[in-house]
């Protein structure tokens, strides 16, 4: 630890650490300065001038005043904030700040929780002695998230720092000299990053503001509940903030262990799904021919319960993986309660041959916050920006305190920071680990030992390998597996390979969860291979692959959507088709799901319901509800319990969701973190082949996750729509050109239709065919064979 | 992490950077590049621009613009703040000439102002603009640096000193 | 003793009764002050606070701009605004509802007004026969102002001075 100095700030002795900047000093102390350009996670601009402090070291008075947040403390400084001569300053500072700002408070949307409002009124002159006529700045159009006013922007520079140092991506500028300069983009372009929306909070002014949210509330009207974001697996802490029965925005909630002070743009304004047109308000029925009937709660339960009954242990349960942790326990418990076996939550996943020796409770391996320091990281199958956005900001940290960042992916990613990439095809992914195994004279047994024999690691591969090795020597390496690893057909054999990298080079393995409470299923028991408590399973029941393979006589669907949501659609589609009675507890009615299922209950969907939702590093993290559900939507608990009750399963008598946690909760105390496989991999040959096949890549972009998101209009405007994207060679070979339309077609008449896009990023013998996008719901599996043919 | 420490790098694909401009600018750039610490290429922004902006006939478009930031491997919003800072980059059309008379304080004490005023009713251009038979361009410019001969006009790449509006007419008959 | 003698014959003469009379007699034909109502009204000060009414400005534009103050001000909570973008792009109401009922006719929501939008008219004769009627809509507000537009103005004006 470095020496202490002490300094006085206003009369009051403050400790310091040498080198840090007097406003970070007096903050601590709780000693107020003005200040708009500072911010605590961005660089100093000093350019606001609103800091300004007297200040004397050594007895001997500064010259002038200095900024506070660009001097730094020394042993005896003494500072003053408000002498005369500094509240002289803070006035003529807003004095001028004002001569440009316009007067339009009450049209604001910051109107009332606005820096500069706040400063004037504790810092500044009553009276402005500007007369003349003030500058006008034409706006910009930054898209459908961020609304703009830049007449009223002070030059703070924040949000071009954002860009700069946090988003890694300088998307705004500030153009133009003196009078004229300006904050924009020059060209009019819609900002793109995943974390754009940050800049909203970081404006002080009105200059930034959320478009979604715009006009609609005034500060003093909201309620503000915490909540937690229900889309990747940190599980952002929120600030929900409610007017009467609407949620009107959402803002993060500083918690430096998870989010920092950051939320990614799906965290921020997913809540526009909450009031889509196509949400479920009642209990529906489908009667004969097809048609949907309205019905009440007692009766919709009633018939729920008798099928449930009549299928006993012919019951199969799939539950998105964002669903809380309280649903998950009680569905498996009602599952369960029945002697039926099949439940799962991995709905994208495609091979389950590994289950005998998945990890006892998968986690991210190391603390979010410790991701940041390792000096070693190895992404395997995830394209981390638009599955994990803060996460990737982490893993960006990591990577300019010069930490070595390499992945394996089916395509290259656009990455904000340096990293060394390889990429390869599905079948390619397992060679590249393979090779990366043997430069760490890795000779693996079973199929992995075949795999290692035939490759050979080229000079990169060696030195990323020995590069793993050192960060591993020192703790501080990292193997992280994506959701493109899981969606993946050899999943088993990229775990093991992974295993083994890890094994070698002493990194540790860890996961990202495929959702908000991917990790939660394993405590709450909601898959076939684990018991409440995450304890192993005796008898494993059937994998979400299996229970559609050998149709079950009433499926229950829980919060997904099987177009969407699941590894296989059109094959999902096909097996529940083929089941009696298919209950769907939904918050939206959508095309697949009102096709398939004969049963819709409403439940409440994220902001509306109580629950518990269980982060990467596998915090439980609770939250209440913040607004009722629409209509007569109801809490998922509550249609469990009363579902149990209904079915006269023992202990279903829950009075609040706290309850039904309390009892899981138990049941967990001796769940322990552990990404260590269990038991060995017998010899599983490699599903895909080195053919010359086109392989589709489904990945899942950044705003087709969930159901909710799929429904945040805003999100929706500039997202990814359905495509395939080629190698341009590839194209060029298969007689294709940007624009074309072909035909998908993964067997079994699995048909869609898209146009293609050229992009060099993507490796020959590849489609990037997303999933979870408006067409793909015909498709097969997210990465398998797939043929294109022109139309 | 800061934005003035660490350079930030958006990396170019070679291919396309070695097809940029002509190979006589690649190598003048190339030069300005040496000058600097290799991660810091992006130093060499103002030559870089001054030599594009020559090639082009006196002024930037925003598709050259992005060349120079694809070529020092910046990202496209810096070079525009640069350009757009800077007096000597023009962003729109210019006429065959520029004659930039200077309106910072010595100058404007030693007579600019009634150049600039005599420049706008002779030529009946305003500040900014180009006459109208496109020969030169009229800009105001901030000091020039030769406050010793104030009033001072550049035009193109040479200084004119102690101006008076005649002698400047005479200079610009000159012109062509 | 003397004292109750002198009440006997007081009141055995009505002599109170006449007292009394001669009030009466005296007002008989003096100038009157009632103001005969509905016929005859009192005069009113241009800072009365009457009925309601949402002003425009002359080009017909509302004035209101969902700001929100009066909304916040009302020590009655009589006011009730949801807002929104309008389609050009600008700040509007879509719904602005005064409760008559709950109204106190403090005239805060008047003064709080930035842009001089909701004022009280001088309009001080109105009924309801109807629940409901007491909520004063968006586009009654505007209907008001629309009608009384000349009288409000007029009221700013003579009041201007002293403000």
């Amino acid at each position: 630890m470095t020496q202490k100095v002490k300094i006085e700030i206003d009369g009051r002795t403050c400790e310091a650490t040498p080198g840090e900047m007097i406003i970070a000093v007096a903050d601590r102390a709780g000693i107020p300065i003005p200040r708009f350009c500072y911010h605590k996670k961005l660089s100093i601009a000093a350019n606001c001038r609103m800091c300004l402090v007297e200040a004397e070291q050594g007895g001997r008075p500064f010259p002038k005043l200095v900024p506070a947040c660009a001097t730094p403390v020394m042993e005896g400084m003494r500072v003053q904030t408000r002498s005369a001569l500094a509240r002289e300053a803070q006035q003529s500072t807003l004095e001028f700040l004002l001569i440009n700002h316009p007067l339009d408070c009450p049209i604001c949307d910051q109107g009332g929780e606005c820096e500069l409002q706040d400063l004037t009124l504790r810092y500044g002159k009553d009276k402005s002695r500007y007369a003349e006529a003030k500058r006008v700045v034409k706006d910009e159009n930054l898209g459908p998230l961020i609304a703009t006013e830049m007449t009223r922007c002070i030059h703070c520079t924040r949000c071009v720092r954002f860009g700069a140092e946090i988003a890694g991506l300088r998307e705004l500028g500030a153009t133009g000299r003196g009078d004229h300069m300006r904050i924009g983009t020059y060209v009019e372009q819609t900002l793109g990053h995943e974390l754009s929306g940050n800049i909203i909070d970081l404006c002080p002014v009105g200059a930034l503001t959320a478009k979604p949210s715009r006009f609609r509330a005034r500060p003093w009207e909201l309620i503000q509940v915490d909540g937690i974001a229900p889309h990747d697996g940190l599980g952002s802490h929120l600030h929900l903030h409610v007017r009467g029965r609407q949620l009107v925005r959402v803002h993060p909630r500083a918690q430096e262990a998870i989010n920092e002070t950051w939320i990614s743009d799906r965290d921020r304004f997913s809540y526009t799904g909450l009031s889509a047109p196509d949400r479920l308000g009642e209990p529906m029925i489908k009667r004969e021919g097809g048609c949907w009937q309205a019905l009440e709660w007692q009766g919709a339960l009633q018939i729920a319960a008798e099928r449930i009954r009549e299928a006993g242990s012919e019951l199969g349960a799939l539950i998105a993986p964002n669903a809380t942790l309280e649903e998950m326990y009680l569905l498996q418990r009602l599952v369960r309660g029945l002697g039926a076996q099949a439940i799962d939550s991995r709905l994208r996943q495609q091979d389950f041959r590994g289950d005998a020796a998945d990890a006892s409770l998968p986690w991210l391996g190391v603390s979010i916050a410790k991701v940041e320091e390792q000096e070693g990281i190895l992404l395997i199958g995830s394209d981390i920006r638009q599955e994990q956005p803060l996460l990737a900001h982490r893993v960006r940290k990591a990577a300019l305190a010069g930490g070595l960042v390499a992945t394996v992916n089916p395509y290259r990613l656009d990455l904000t920071f340096p990293a060394i990439q390889f990429t390869a095809s599905p079948s390619g992914m397992l060679r590249e680990l393979a090779a990366l195994a043997k430069a760490l004279r890795k000779r693996g047994s079973g199929t992995l030992r075949t795999l290692i024999s035939e490759v050979k690691p080229t000079a990169q591969q060696v030195e990323v390998a020995e590069q793993l090795k050192q960060a591993g020597k020192r703790y501080r390496g990292l193997i992280l597996l994506g959701a493109l690893a899981t969606a993946h057909p050899d999943y088993s054999l990229l775990r093991a390979l992974a295993h083994l990298i890890a094994d070698a080079t002493r990194a540790k393995v860890g996961f990202l969860p495929a959702a908000a409470n991917s990790f939660g299923a394993y405590l709450a028991g909601a898959l076939p291979h684990r018991l409440p408590g995450a304890r192993p399973a005796e008898t494993p029941g059937l994998s979400a692959e299996a229970m559609l393979n050998k149709p079950r006589k009433v499926y229950l669907l829980w919060g997904l959507e099987p177009g969407f949501d699941l590894a296989d659609p059109a094959k999902a589609v096909q097996g529940l088709d083929r089941a009696d009675f298919v209950i769907a507890c939904t918050g939206y009615r959508s095309p697949a799901l009102e096709r398939v299922a004969d049963l819709l209950l409403p439940i409440a969907l994220f902001a509306e319901t109580s629950g518990t939702l269980v982060n990467a590093q596998l915090d439980w993290q609770s939250f209440r509800g913040a607004i009722p559900p629409p209509v007569e939507a109801r809490p998922g608990w509550k249609v469990l319990r009363v579902l149990g009750n209904l079915l006269e399963l023992e202990g279903f008598d829950y009075r609040s969701s706290e309850e039904v946690l309390e009892e899981l909760r138990k049941q967990c105390a001796h769940a322990k973190p552990n990404n260590d496989p269990r038991g060995d991999l017998k010899k599983l040959p490699p599903r895909l082949s080195n053919g010359d096949r086109l392989y589709r890549i489904g990945n899942v972009p950044i705003y087709a996750l969930d159901a909710l998101v799929r429904r945040a209009e805003p999100l929706q405007a500039n997202a990814e729509f359905l495509q395939v994207s080629l190698n341009p060679d590839q194209a060029a070979e298969m007689g294709l050109g940007a624009g074309d339309q072909v035909e998908i077609d993964q067997g079994e008449g699995k048909l869609a239709k898209a146009p293609v896009r050229l992009d060099p990023r993507i490796p020959r013998g590849c489609a990037r065919i997303p999933a979870g996008l408006s067409g793909s719901e015909q498709l097969g599996p997210q990465i398998g064979p797939v043929s294109l043919e022109k139309r | 992490m800061s934005l003035k420490s660490t350079p930030q790098t958006l990396p170019t694909d070679p291919a396309v950077r070695e097809n940029l401009f002509n190979p006589e600018i690649r190598a003048a750039i190339d030069r300005h590049i040496a000058k600097y610490p290799p991660e810091w290429k992006q130093s060499a922004v103002m030559p870089a621009l001054t030599l594009v902006q020559e090639w082009n006939g006196g002024w930037l478009t925003i598709e050259l613009m992005n060349e120079v930031a694809a070529y020092l491997e910046m990202p496209p919003i810096a070079v525009y703040e640069v350009a757009s800072f800077y007096g000597m980059y023009d962003l729109k059309p210019t006429g065959r000439h520029k004659v930039c008379v200077c309106n910072s304080i010595s100058c404007l004490l030693n007579g600019s102002e009634a150049l600039i005023e005599h420049v706008k009713k002779r030529y009946q251009v305003a500040p900014g603009e180009t006459t109208a038979d496109g020969k030169f361009t009229f800009k105001e410019v901030e000091c020039l640096g030769a406050c010793r001969h104030a009033p001072v006009v550049l035009i193109d790449k040479t200084y004119g000193e102690n101006l008076t509006p005649e002698a400047l007419d005479r200079w610009i008959e000159e012109l062509d | 003793m003397l004292q109750a003698l002198r009440e006997y014959f007081q009141s055995l003469l009505l002599i109170e009764l006449f007292r009394g009379l001669g009030v009466t007699g005296r007002y008989l034909f003096r100038t009157k002050f009632t103001v005969q109502y509905p016929e005859e009204k009192a005069p009113l000060s241009p800072r009365f606070r009457g009925l309601h009414a949402l002003r425009r400005y002359p080009n017909g534009e509302e004035r209101c701009i969902a700001c929100k103050l009066c909304e916040a001000t009302c020590p009655a909570l009589a006011i009730t605004i949801e807002a929104a973008p309008r389609a050009d792009g600008s700040r509007r109401t879509t719904r602005y509802e005064i409760d008559l009922f709950k109204c106190i006719f403090c005239g805060f929501c008047e003064e709080s007004c930035p842009v001089d939008s909701i004022v009280e008219t001088s309009v001080y004769e109105y009924h309801f026969e109807r629940r409901g009627e007491n909520i004063l809509t968006k586009e009654k507000l505007l209907a008001l102002g629309d009608q009384y537009e000349a009288e409000i103005a007029a009221a700013r004006a003579a009041d201007a001075p002293y403000r």
